[in-house]
């Protein structure tokens, strides 16, 4: 390429290193974010503190529930009574572990402080070190919850600071990516299993719900000036949220899962009279907690045990017989066993396998007709009969072998009837299998802690849900003074419920806004 | 005086061109070339000047450089937003809307600061004028008219990304080639662009306007290998003003005392009592009859091109819309325009229909049309090929803005134009490129929107597409923008910045003198009067606490406190505006914080994808190696896993800091 003489001395043959695209951009760093004012805020710059269960999951000797961020040192005081100094950094002291409010002692364990730079996410850290049973963990990480400025970890999120902090080299990296895959995989997959069916559509109806209300006040707010945007659209919001909220609200009393664990699952023996219910509560604990006798009517009065069955807290009672009965002391124990019943998160219906009907074949009708009549109104009936209740048929010493095999084809995956157990508990055949159903049940009340990191999630979308609750109030608050900051309330409450339901893009807003509204200049 | 100096003006574009045209190119090199005069252009060609490059603008006809080509206005909700922001960063047009305005109205009111937008109907002559004077005096500028035939590639300089370097144009009358190793497109509707009216249809980008473009495709798309798609638009008829019965619709004033685009102006051009009105008017049953009967006749609309569904024509609105009654809006087109534009009424069927249509509107019954509407169909090239700093990945050295990116507005195109021209003077003065944060501007949400997600139709500016919308005000927009502007773009005057870095020192000082003041909350209503404070009767509140009251003015608290506080009246509405939002700002910090950081891990666009040393597959790594994502973000990569996303994430984390080390 030839160029004319006498040209200036232009730039022309120079390279120009495009660099690598990191080069300068116009960010600020945080402490110029408002215009380097030196007026004394909140440390805004602050990265929050977060938590987790870091160790595996399920019961295990030790757990390790690992805490970081600048709140750090406080959650070390404050949970594990350090009035003084913070133990030496990288060093183990054994410790009572209290909750921050009500002092209650939940475990005694090992405390390590990390002091940031020195630790995994470069950032102060301290972990505890406590005893692996769920209702620990659980304690544990529920005071952890309850610290001001402290909240659950997003999935990968210790891994995510670390990497910000430059705290991985290059072969970390590798192994890193499948971990925080695997991590956010299996808390995915935990979470649509848990959402599968009600809940799930549950979270997703109001998301959805959300997701319009926000494109409402958006299109009001972006077009209504010189498009035809009826006025009444941000009065349908308004009645939107309120909605909303009662119905998360409401949502968020009934989900009784984390007490449960820590207050016990309500199991209830309750049947006819002589079923041997009291033999069942005696066989479960081990021990002759309650009279039994071949007299019918013999309990008249709820008989409590607290039991640990695979690692779950159970509260048993045993009740009485359910029957009509002339004697106001027995009439009183009926009442009182049917009002357990129905607060019971799970009944044992005990039926006594020597009235059945010899046909197996005539065995579901009955044990349906039996549980109508044990269990409180039809439709509760209905809905527990899936997962709230189990059927105990007792003294199958006494039923022919051939016939109890028989009946237990017919029983096998009935729909509408919750499972059955053949279980003698005077000679103990079947109460291993038994067992396993009860457990495997009450581990699903529990949450299931065993899989995945069930009680973390739900902490989680829990606090979700409730920030989601507190960002739709900020709607009402700004709804007349100041439209963009009430968007933000719903935006906000929607980026807190998509964490549960997945991400809302600004393009899903605007198609709802193109979808429902004329729009045009 | 002023009639004088504009026939100065005129005189010295004139001279200018024919000293320029052709042959008689005293300079055959320049640091950067735009080609287009438009809002894209005339920004990039100031911006990279601004900068120190050497640049010369290209465009077809001299005379049409500022031209509004559709509507008579600027700004309004989102795109005001981005006029304040093109303003910050010293470009033209909110300067030029403060001269041409000739009716401004802040959209939004009542709706919170942050979603204000400042918005003005202009003067077609006078925003034509101001640009035009503006650019003849910007130093280091050269305007050239003419058409560009070709784009000038070579080999790729080894050492940087991209199979192609620029590095020049040709001219179509075939004289020499014009050398430069930057070069910004703004082509507009003009890159394979059609017009349609009716059934006819014909070459070009707009009506009256030459085609061109013809050669510049052809090397984007056949020698460059860029993807593009197509897209439409539409203008409206323009009425003569006098056959309007305007009595037969609303009349729509501005505001009473108008407020400038521009943080250099302190008042506006036009003066608040020479502001001319609007009209709103409504369409009738009867338009949609003249619609549903010319269907057959109107191949635009039988198209199924995008369109931008936010603008549709009268014709898509009807038909999506059937039943209902349509707004059009009747906008000045000037002080002395004897023109209406018909907001609303963008229409393509042939011109007798449209007569007929507008007469179907009782203020227009006797309507007569001085231009018809017509259909613009056109190429963009997919803006996912482009870089951050709005460079082809693919093309050393070339940069696009404007509706070549699959943009709509006036304002969309202003602000990449000037970011496009800030990068192709950066990249001749061998400075690296630099990128706009979206937690710190519109231009960077729409930057990033665009290179990052790309288009499926004309993209135009929301105020819900920024999600730090809180932050992203107009009213702080020079404190967002200026400093850093001056302090790392280079493209900020001094003057301006100085102006800037004045208005944050004294908002400074007065938020701490509002900091300062702190009282008991029953001594504050004895002090103020009858205002609702819901804090109990012990807590102490500072003036800044007591500001983000609904009810409380800085006014108020100035009047109880003169002595620390009346020296900043002139602040008062930010004070206020500043005291409401920061809470909320504050509690958005970590999210802006996460954006960023992500942002600032950017994949160099040079990245071996096929022999990482990270766990990929291979079929990701072609993907990858294809798209060349900006950053860890994968979207505009199909197929693509989040866990790549990570994989890469910490690969660029590691380069970022190797990259970092290797310079020190």
């Amino acid at each position: 390429m030839a160029f004319p003489q006498g040209l200036p001395s232009g730039p022309s043959l120079r390279t120009f290193p495009h660099g690598l695209p990191s080069g300068p951009s116009l960010r600020p760093d945080l402490t110029q974010l408002y215009w380097g004012l030196c007026i004394p805020t909140r440390a805004v710059c602050d990265a929050e503190t977060i938590f987790a269960l870091s160790s595996g999951h399920g019961r295990c000797g030790v757990a390790v529930v690992r805490v970081s961020g600048p709140a750090s040192s406080m959650v070390l005081r404050n949970m594990a009574g350090l009035t003084q100094a913070l133990p030496p950094p990288r060093t183990a002291l054994l410790r009572r572990i209290t909750d921050p409010q009500s002092k209650e002692l939940l475990d005694r364990g090992l405390v390590l402080w990390f002091k940031g730079p020195h630790s995994f996410t470069g950032e102060d850290s301290a972990e505890f070190h406590i005893h692996g049973g769920p209702a620990v963990i659980t304690a544990v990480l529920q005071a952890l919850g309850s610290l001001e400025g402290v909240r659950p970890a997003e999935a990968g999120e210790f891994t995510r600071r670390a990497f910000h902090a430059g705290k991985l080299g290059l072969t970390e990296v590798e192994g890193l990516g499948d971990l925080i895959h695997a991590e956010t995989e299996a808390q995915r997959r935990q979470a649509l299993r848990q959402m599968d069916g009600e809940l799930g559509r549950l979270y997703q109806d109001w998301s959805y719900r959300l997701k319009r209300c926000l494109a409402h006040v958006e299109a009001f707010i972006d077009f209504s000036e010189d498009e035809l945007i009826e006025d009444g659209v941000l009065n349908q919001v308004d009645s939107s949220v309120r909605q909303l909220e009662t119905e998360i609200e409401r949502h968020l009393k009934d989900e009784r899962r984390g007490e449960r664990l820590r207050t016990g699952v309500q199991v209830v023996i309750a049947g006819a009279t002589n079923a041997g219910k009291s033999s069942l509560l005696n066989t479960l604990c081990q021990r002759p907690a309650a009279i039994v006798s071949p007299i019918a009517g013999t309990t008249r009065d709820i008989v409590e045990t607290s039991l640990d069955i695979g690692g779950f807290p159970v509260l048993l009672s045993d009740t009485a017989g359910l029957r009509d009965s002339s004697d106001s002391v027995e009439r009183e124990g009926v009442r009182r066993a049917r009002q357990r019943v129905e607060q019971a998160d799970l009944t044992l219906v005990v039926v006594d396998s020597t009235q059945l009907p010899p046909d197996p074949q005539l065995v579901p009708a009955f044990l349906q007709e039996h549980l109508s009549t044990v269990l409180p109104s039809p439709e509760a009936g209905m809905k527990a009969a899936s997962d709230r209740v189990l059927l105990v048929l007792n003294k199958s010493d006494l039923v022919p072998e051939e016939q109890r095999e028989r009946t237990e084809g017919e029983l096998r995956e009935r729909p509408g009837l919750p499972p059955a157990c053949f279980l003698s508990c005077s000679t103990s055949t079947g109460l291993e299998d038994f067992l396993t159903v009860l457990q495997s049940r009450v581990k699903t009340l529990c949450g299931d802690p065993l899989s995945g990191a069930p009680s973390l999630t739900q902490a989680r979308h829990r606090a979700h849900l409730q920030q989601s609750v507190q960002a739709l109030n900020q709607y009402h608050q700004y709804r007349d003074q100041d439209l963009a900051l009430a968007a933000e309330g719903v935006r906000l409450a929607l980026t807190h419920l998509g964490r549960i339901t997945g991400r809302v893009g600004a393009e899903e807003i605007l198609d709802i806004i193109f979808r429902d509204f004329c729009i045009g200049k | 005086m002023l009639a004088q100096k504009l026939h100065l003006l005129r005189h010295n574009v004139l001279s200018f061109v024919s000293s320029r045209t052709g042959s008689d190119l005293t300079r055959r090199q320049y640091d950067v070339i735009v080609v287009g005069g438009g809002h894209a252009g005339t920004e990039a060609a100031a911006a990279a000047a601004r900068l120190g490059a050497e640049t010369l603008l290209i465009t077809q006809k001299i005379m049409t450089i500022g031209a509004l080509s559709c509507n008579p206005s600027l700004g309004g909700v989102g795109k005001g937003q981005l006029v304040r922001e093109v303003d910050a960063l010293d470009g033209l047009c909110g300067r030029a809307g403060d001269s041409a305005g000739v009716h401004f109205s802040i959209l939004n009111r009542s709706k919170g600061p942050a979603v204000w937008g400042p918005r003005a109907q202009l003067d077609r002559e006078r925003y034509r004028q101001f640009i035009q004077s503006e650019l003849l005096s910007t130093p280091r500028l050269t305007v050239l008219e003419g058409s560009v035939d070709e784009l000038l590639v070579s080999q790729p300089n080894p050492e940087e990304p991209g199979h192609h370097r620029v590095t020049g144009i040709r001219l179509v009358d075939g004289s020499h080639p014009i050398l430069s190793s930057s070069v910004v497109l703004t082509t507009g509707t003009f890159l394979s662009g059609s017009l349609f009216m009716g059934q006819t249809t014909s070459p070009g980008g707009r009506m009256g306007d030459a085609q061109s473009c013809a050669g510049l495709s052809y090397t984007l798309k056949e020698t460059l290998g860029l993807r593009v798609g197509r897209l439409r638009t539409g203008t409206p008829p323009r009425i003569v003003k006098e056959s309007v019965d305007l009595s037969l619709a609303q009349l729509q004033a501005p505001d009473k005392q108008p407020t400038p685009f521009s943080f250099l102006n302190t008042h506006t051009r036009c003066k608040p009592e020479e502001q001319l009105p609007c009209y709103l008017t409504h369409t009738t049953p009867g338009v949609e009859r003249v619609v549903r009967e010319s269907v057959h006749l109107n191949c635009h609309i039988q198209q199924d091109t995008k369109g931008p569904r936010y603008c549709p024509s009268i014709e898509s609105r009807v038909l999506r819309f059937p039943g209902r009654r349509h707004q059009v809006w009747l906008e000045p087109e000037g002080l002395t325009s004897d023109l209406l534009y018909p907001q609303g009424l963008s229409m393509t069927m042939p011109p007798d229909l449209q007569l007929r249509l507008l007469r179907e509107i009782p203020a227009l019954h006797r309507a007569e049309i001085r231009a018809p509407g017509y259909g613009v169909q056109y190429d963009f090239v997919c803006p996912t090929q482009l870089t951050p700093s709005l460079q082809v990945k693919s093309t050393q050295g070339l940069f696009l803005a404007g509706q070549i990116n699959g943009t709509t507005g006036y304002e969309e195109a202003a602000a990449q134009g000037l970011w496009a021209g800030v990068n192709a003077g950066r990249t001749a003065l061998s400075l690296p490129p630099i990128a706009l944060s979206r937690t710190q501007s519109y231009i960077g949400v729409l930057i990033d929107d665009l290179v990052g997600r790309g288009v499926t139709e004309p993209y135009r500016m929301f105020t819900s597409r920024a999600e730090f919308r809180t932050y992203l005000r107009p009213d702080n927009a020079d404190l967002r923008l200026t400093p850093r502007g001056f302090e790392e773009v280079g493209c900020v005057t001094l003057r301006r910045y100085k102006k800037a870095v004045s208005v944050r020192d004294g908002l400074q000082e007065a938020l701490m003198a509002l900091q300062s003041v702190a009282l008991s909350s029953t001594r504050w209503r004895e002090k103020l009067g009858n205002i609702s404070l819901s804090e109990n009767k012990s807590t102490t509140l500072n003036g800044l606490d007591l500001l983000q009251y609904k009810d409380v003015s800085f006014e108020m608290l100035a009047s109880a406190f003169p002595e620390c506080l009346s020296q900043y009246f002139e602040y008062s509405q930010r004070l206020k505006i500043e005291a409401v939002y920061r809470p909320h700002c504050e509690k958005q910090s970590r999210e802006m914080e996460r954006i960023r950081s992500e942002e600032s891990l950017s994949l160099p666009s040079d990245m071996d994808y096929l022999s990482l040393p990270v766990s990929l597959s291979h079929e990701v790594r072609e993907i990858l190696d294809r798209v060349r994502p900006n950053t860890c973000d994968v979207r505009p990569c199909p197929d693509t896993h989040t866990c790549v996303l990570n994989r890469l994430f910490g690969y660029a984390k590691i380069k970022s800091v190797t990259h970092v080390f290797d310079n020190s």
